[in-house]
């Protein structure tokens, strides 16, 4: 099991590698991450909610609802784990 | 050359920090070593998104201002790239939320076979 599992790691780990030959170079300023739709967060920030954060007004202005999501997701795991972790009563079906 | 590695290391780090978690999945026998080795492979996967923002000659996305008035012409290129900090901040809540419901099954797990290693799991036919 143990052969197989590096097996498989080195594999995917150098088809990894090899897809990092075209990323673009760290902190390169032209990137295209950098250069499509960032700069208009970074430069309406102020303008449009007031947040010097850009951080701050994208999580919690331009995409409050996902922010929202989020919360359904941390309850939806605190529910589970007190579903799964809760003392059974002991007529209540057993194992 | 020395400048293809230098322009690239860092996500080759996390691809090998990556592939630890990967192989401690897979590899392990213990369950709690599993569930470490998949918060190891959710931060690798974190560490590179936020590589990803950076940007050369820039500083943190919080723009200068006085009060009163605000911070005037605002140039991007002074300032790294905020969106894969804030998608990492998603990230993160899901992976504690996966962390924590997968501890709550280990416990269970624990609870009812008293032992976590996986062979012995299997062997036994439960109580």
């Amino acid at each position: 099991m143990k052969g197989i599992s590096l097996i498989i790691v080195m594999i995917v780990g150098s088809m990894l590698i090899y897809g990092t030959l075209e990323m673009p170079k760290w902190g390169d300023p032209n990137a295209p991450a950098a250069i499509h739709v960032s700069p208009r967060y970074i430069e309406k920030t102020w303008e449009e909610t007031e947040t010097p954060n850009a951080v701050t007004s994208v999580v919690a202005d331009y995409r409050g609802y996902d922010t929202l999501g989020e919360t359904t997701v941390i309850f939806t795991a605190g529910i589970s784990c007190i579903l799964l972790l809760r003392k059974k009563r002991e007529k209540a079906g057993g194992e | 050359m020395w400048d293809f590695i230098v322009s690239k290391y860092n996500y080759w780090i996390y691809i090998i920090l990556m592939m630890i978690g990967f192989y401690g999945m897979m590899a392990k026998n213990n369950f709690m070593k599993k569930v470490i080795g998949m918060n190891i492979f959710q931060t690798a996967l974190i560490l590179y998104f936020i590589s990803t923002a950076a940007k050369r000659n820039a500083t943190l996305p919080i723009v200068e201002y006085h009060h009163g008035h605000g911070p005037g012409i605002v140039h991007a290129v002074d300032f790294i790239n905020p969106l894969p900090h804030v998608l990492m901040l998603t990230a993160i809540v899901v992976g504690v939320s996966t962390l924590g419901v997968a501890l709550a099954i280990v416990i269970l797990i624990y609870k009812r076979y008293h032992t976590l290693e996986e062979d012995e799991i299997l062997g036994s036919k439960g109580k």
